[in-house]
């Protein structure tokens, strides 16, 4: 997350002004040609996917059986069921042809179709970073309007600052310092929330979605503190750019007042550019919360990526590194496409 | 960044009085910027630190032999961080982490930048295919998510300082292309590259004397904005234990620290120092980055 | 502002991100509050059951007993399911499991085994010796089903089940292993349903039928594993009623979790950090079981992978082939500072291959022929060998290119990586370069025998006959491309020859002074160099386990034990109520925190509002 998140910061200003679609005639046309962008990308993706992790060195089937005794006979069994035996371009059209149908074969650790992992832990992550995702981009929102509308106040100064400063913090850090001092108890503050995981085990009904919520506190925590500074600071330059456009003037001119200019006009539109980032990060913090997952124990897909990665697991890997991607390129498709639909600036 | 049409002396002096003149119309502006005022002090600070390292601790700072303390001493007189688990002093290695951890952001920002500004300019100046292709392929990495292809490149490789470089470098790119090509195709619209052009001016003459000369100040804001993310994306793969073991980093003092088992310990010595270090440094260059920015791109208001 | 104004006069879009800014708040709300009602480490006190819940961090690879292999996993599976046989947890010999009696033929070619007739499976059908014959029948027929212990019926010509007591094992040629056959018995008539060994996991329906001490009763991947104590257990019921394993992928965060009491007991893979040790050692209620482990830590040398078929294969360091350089090396070790350091305290010395806590086959070098640490000698044994100095300081290797070792290490195991920061610095000393090169995975660069070092390390079992046939010529790979048994690619004659008498040698002693002519030669040899014998370090807590059996009883470990000794055997604490009152102030902490966060959320929305408010005319 870190270590995407200032690219975003940088670029959105550019791009984030977004698809400018002129004619609402129009829309069924960029719609089609959206669309088929990201399906191109897709499947660029698949095949970096298969491809990128063969360069992984070694034998995968002599590290599915972990230096243990075997002979050519299981070797070449082994080969036989995962379709290692065929030349490497059937194995890559057998791949293709199958993750199509959303199969993507069976990890070698776990003796489980890959989907099924995939669908076991996907459900945690979402959790996580659903809620944090919520959170921290109204908080963004929020804090970045307040800031904007006082520009260079020292509201402003101490809420850009702040959101500077926890943007610079490695997630990592923070969720380790919040452990210490939250959840081991440093002094007199005692460990109120659990050090990881996402459930004791056992608990049913009521008791079981407190516990899951009282496990998702500091790792929620964590997220929001990291991410909402992007939104803020979108959020804030937005507005900025916007309260100096004519239209503005006119408004203020033909006497409407100061507050509610800004509330019915530019507070709407500076959010545009916010819309868009809201999906690319509703994309991005699916891949993003590895390094929080893995400081709180959390079972979701980051934490499987890791472990994957280190057995190499490549059917788990690609189909997960598959996931990750997916899950940028069709939340960008939805900004792609949601926003002309939201500016007002296009007639319909 | 306007074109001056004056007479008298040679092109070149006035290119250089021109350059002087802009330099300092940039520092006046800059100046004005109090946020990067901060950031710029802060790195000329961490700059000194790193570089004079050696006059300070030696690098005999990260030897395990003769570490002078017990491991995981509390902070003391004579180590004012406390020690590692080697008994080696924290506060040393802090000073001395500063050197890998700068150089390798620093190393990858300029190679994610130059991939960047390469494929930027190229992409702006050679239009049709080529450029499609390209920023098809920029397009493609900027949905690649950055840490999950980080980490794959760095286990595909091996580890060490290189391919913490490379694998940052190469996942960080896409951002920089898309802006300095904008960039250029807004140059290359202006009269004087049509007039050197036509005066027969080659590929390589227009993009470098003309477009590179033009998008510099903005790959300079970009470089400083990477360079925090480069750092930041350092101590991330050094956290999950994809760096070079050997070396002192701040993100690999983090993870050295965790495995120690100095989290459940309570030895915040060892934690909280390396962190600050990471955090300060990233924010002062981002600080810098958005006050370059805000100096060239005013409208943006970013700062003030 | 007028948030009912503003929502009217709000595009679609934004309308949606006030409504996630509600649900955001009513989230905020939700978490602050629940806090924790049930404190779930005085659960004894609450509902009555007690339960013992244990940190993990390894993930199950499968609850399938024909596919697990990994150390989780077939601990589970101990649980769940019992054996033939079982180990004493004194003194480790075999005992009777689900056989209570066994005999070989006086051609050692036909086990018979009698099973008991008082254990039952947990649906209330009797475990007979028909499902052990039909365990065994069908890892020899179906290769999916022979994934994880495929190895303990290579040998298998025939099993039958006479009667429901009698289980008959016809062997293709004499078996040492006999008595220590750990393959689960697994009820047939749920078993003979599944369709593909290979891929049924056993993780789909519960409670497992099973008729170990204690019965599996739920399961999430990476989340719990949960057992409820077999009442009917033939040797008695567990004290414990439930047993949880729990995962924490982080060992800080484990160990905290114990510290709070979240956890009854950390192991910590492969052991609990010297900090963590020293930081729980003067915690309240809490035993830190610091026990001689059954591990050695080596320094293992590419001795030239070769294959059975003599074709020899990858990169090792010639040099590497000449005793002299592997002895210097070694000699520049300094096994006291490994062991003072790295492992401060927690560990003991290396001497010979198998530990001290086999106290009959451990063997130590006299002094004369110890390879103490020594770096003045080292650096003359080098010269000696032809390696010496050039210009730069360097050592040259016969090729005339300066020595640089490639030490393989697990990325994961931080001991690995401390040590190897030593040898870079002692070696260096020496004029020898190190490349130290962190795998997850080593597997791969290990099998193909391109490493010149690599740190190793093995458990030994009560007997030593595995970890000694690790280093056998006939442990090699029969060719390049499969995979052998051996560990290093040792081939010694010598070694060999002494290997094979003590195969045949059934006097104990005698095959123990054998056993330790093969450790003698081994250490000579100079390809596998022992460093230390990590300590098993874990910890518990009084309050919640009153008293627990480590295997072996004295000075042993808990987690991962040969048995189900540890867990069967635990004896729960009385309620002392102190951990209750510990988890109330957290509760009562916790509400207190989120109501001051709310607030403060609140006092700063309205501050923000009043100026915003001031604003206007």
């Amino acid at each position: 997350m870190t270590a995407d998140a200032t690219p975003a910061l940088v670029e959105d200003k550019h791009t984030a002004a977004g698809p400018r679609v002129r004619k609402s005639s129009a829309y069924p046309r960029y719609l089609a040609s959206k669309v088929a962008g990201a399906a191109v990308s897709l499947l660029a993706v698949l095949v970096t996917s298969f491809f990128l992790f063969r360069l992984i060195p070694g034998d995968p089937v002599k590290t599915m059986t972990g230096g243990r005794q075997v002979s050519a006979e299981q070797l070449a069994a082994y080969r036989e069921e995962f379709g290692l035996d065929l030349p490497l371009w059937r194995q890559f059209t057998d791949y293709c042809g199958k993750a199509l149908t959303g199969d993507f074969g069976t990890s070698y650790q776990f003796r489980a179709p890959v989907a099924d992992k995939i669908t076991e832990a996907l459900p945690n992550t979402l959790l996580l970073t659903g809620t944090a995702f919520v959170l921290y981009t109204a908080l963004g929102i929020f804090l970045g309007t307040r800031s904007a509308w006082r520009r260079g106040g020292l509201g402003d100064r101490i809420n850009t600052g702040l959101a500077l400063t926890l943007y610079s913090i490695p997630s990592f850090w923070l969720g380790l310092l919040l452990i210490i001092v939250l959840a081991v108890g440093v002094g007199p503050v005692p460990g109120m929330f659990p050090t990881g995981g996402m459930e004791s085990g056992g608990e049913e009904g009521f008791a079981y979605v407190l516990d899951v919520a009282h496990h998702l506190v500091l790792p929620v925590v964590t997220l929001v503190a990291v991410e909402y500074g992007q939104t803020l600071l979108v959020t804030r330059s937005a507005l900025l750019d916007e309260m100096g456009s004519d239209y503005l003037t006119t408004a203020r001119a033909k006497g409407l007042r100061d507050d509610l200019v800004r509330r019915r006009h530019a507070v709407p539109n500076a959010l545009l550019p916010t819309v868009t980032l809201i999906f690319i990060n509703l994309g991005r913090t699916v891949a993003g919360v590895i390094l929080v997952e893995t400081v709180f124990s959390w079972p979701g897909l980051g934490g499987l990526f890791y472990q994957a990665l280190s057995v190499p697991d490549l059917p788990l890997v690609q189909g997960l590194f598959f996931v990750f991607a997916a899950a940028v390129i069709v939340m960008n498709t939805l900004a792609d496409l949601v926003y002309p639909l939201l500016d007002p600036r296009v007639a319909r | 960044m306007t074109t001056t049409t004056g007479t008298g002396t040679s092109p070149r002096a006035l290119a250089r009085q021109r350059r002087r003149a802009s330099v300092a119309r940039f520092w006046r502006q800059y100046r004005a910027e109090r946020a990067g005022l901060y950031g710029l002090a802060a790195l000329a600070l961490c700059a000194l630190l790193a570089l004079f390292a050696p006059l300070f601790v030696g690098s005999d700072v990260s030897s395990v032999t003769t570490a002078p303390g017990r491991p995981m001493q509390s902070p003391s007189a004579e180590f004012p961080l406390g020690t590692d688990q080697f008994g080696r002093d924290l506060l040393g290695l802090v000073v001395w982490g500063s050197r890998v951890s700068l150089l390798v952001g620093l190393l990858a920002a300029v190679l994610s930048v130059a991939i960047g500004t390469l494929i930027g300019v190229t992409a702006g100046h050679f239009k049709g295919w080529y450029a499609t292709v390209m920023m098809r392929v920029t397009d493609w990495f900027l949905v690649m998510p950055t840490l999950v292809l980080a980490i794959a490149l760095a286990t595909v490789m091996s580890r060490s300082m290189t391919t913490t470089v490379v694998a940052i470098g190469v996942t960080t790119w896409p951002t920089t292309a898309r802006l300095v090509r904008a960039q250029t195709l807004a140059v290359e619209t202006r009269p004087y590259i049509e007039r050197a052009k036509a005066l027969g001016g080659g590929h390589w003459h227009i993009m470098s004397r003309h477009v590179l000369p033009n998008v510099m100040p903005l790959v300079l804001a970009q470089t400083t904005l990477i360079i925090s993310t480069a750092i930041l994306a350092e101590a991330t793969l050094a956290f999950l234990g994809l760096g070079d073991p050997t070396v002192v980093s701040w993100g690999g003092l983090l993870q050295d620290a965790r495995e120690a088992g100095a989290v459940s310990a309570g030895d915040w010595w060892y934690l909280v120092p390396p962190g600050i270090a990471i955090a300060v440094v990233a924010l002062a260059f981002t600080l810098c980055g958005r006050a370059v920015e805000s100096v060239l791109n005013p409208r943006l208001g970013v700062s003030r | 502002m007028g948030t009912k104004d503003q929502t009217r006069s709000l595009p679609r879009g934004l309308r949606l991100v006030a409504m996630a800014g509600a649900a955001a708040l009513t989230l905020t709300a939700g978490l602050a509050t629940p806090l924790d009602p049930a404190p779930r480490q005085a659960r004894a006190a609450d509902d009555g059951k007690k339960v013992l819940t244990v940190a993990v961090a390894q993930s199950v690879d499968s609850l399938s007993p024909f596919l697990a292999v990994r150390l989780l996993s077939t601990s589970i599976h101990r649980l769940m399911y019992e054996y033939l046989t079982n180990y004493d947890p004194k003194d480790n010999h075999a005992i009777a499991g689900l056989a209570t009696k066994w005999e070989p033929s006086p051609d050692k070619l036909t086990w018979t085994y009698t099973i008991r007739s008082n254990s039952k499976w947990s649906d209330g059908k009797q475990a007979t010796a028909e499902d052990a014959a039909w365990t065994f029948n069908k890892m020899m027929t179906d290769s999916g089903a022979a994934t994880a212990n495929g190895s303990y019926v290579g040998n298998f010509r025939k099993v039958t089940a006479p009667s429901p007591t009698k289980l008959v094992i016809e062997l293709k040629k004499p078996q040492a292993t006999m008595t220590a056959l750990d393959v689960p018995i697994v009820p047939k008539h749920v078993w003979e349903k599944v369709s593909d060994f290979s891929e049924f996991n056993n993780d789909k329906s519960f409670p497992v039928v099973g008729n170990g001490p204690f019965v599996l009763t739920g399961y999430k991947a990476d989340s719990y594993v949960r057992l409820k104590a077999n009442k009917s257990f033939w040797r008695g019921s567990p004290k414990f009623d439930e047993l949880v394993f729990r995962y924490y992928k982080d060992q800080d965060a484990a160990v905290s979790a114990l510290r709070k009491g979240e956890v009854s007991f950390v192991a910590g893979s492969p052991s609990l950090t010297p900090a963590q040790a020293a930081s729980l050692e003067g915690a309240e209620n809490i035993k830190v079981n610091d026990a001689p482990g059954r591990r050695f830590y080596a320094l293992a040398t590419n001795p030239g992978a070769k294959a059975k078929n003599g074709r020899k294969f990858g990169d090792g360091h010639p040099s590497l082939l000449d005793q002299r350089v592997r002895n210097a090396l070694f000699k520049a070790v300094d096994r006291k500072a490994v062991i003072d350091k790295v492992f401060q305290g927690h560990a003991v010395e290396g001497e010979g291959y198998i530990p001290p806590r086999f106290s009959q086959y451990f063997w130590k070098p006299s002094s004369d022929r110890k390879l103490t640490y020594d770096p003045a000698e080292a650096a003359r044994m080098l010269d000696q060998a032809g390696y010496k100095k050039n210009g730069d300081g360097k050592r040259v290797g016969k090729d005339g290119k300066p020595i640089t070792y490639r030490v393989l290490c697990h990325a994961t195991d931080p001991n690995d990586k401390a040590v190897g920061k030593y040898l870079q610095e002692w070696w260096g000393e020496l004029g020898i370069g190190v490349q130290l090169n962190c795998l997850d995975n080593v597997t791969d660069p290990w099998l193909a025998g391109k490493y010149d070092l690599a740190f190793d390390g093995w458990s030994v079992n009560p007997d030593p006959d595995f970890v000694l046939s690790i280093h056998t010529c006939g442990a090699l790979p029969a060719t390049p491309e499969e995979t052998g048994a051996t560990d290093n690619f040792i081939c010694d004659k010598k070694y060999d020859e002494l290997y094979a008498r003590q195969l045949t040698e059934y006097d104990p002693a005698k095959r123990a002074d054998i056993v330790k002519q093969m450790e003698s030669r081994l250490y000579d040899l100079g390809y596998m160099n022992v460093m230390a014998y990590p300590n098993a370090v874990e910890a518990y807590r009084t309050d919640q386990i009153e008293s627990i059996t480590t295997m072996p009883a004295k000075a042993g470990n808990i987690y991962g034990q040969d048995g189900y000794w540890s867990w069967w055997s635990a004896v729960p604490a009385e309620s002392s109520g102190s951990s209750d009152n510990a988890s109330s102030t957290g509760v009562v902490a916790g509400i207190v925190g989120g109501v001051v966060v709310l607030a403060g959320l609140g006092v700063f929305a309205a501050m923000r509002r009043r100026s915003t408010a001031e604003d206007r005319e």
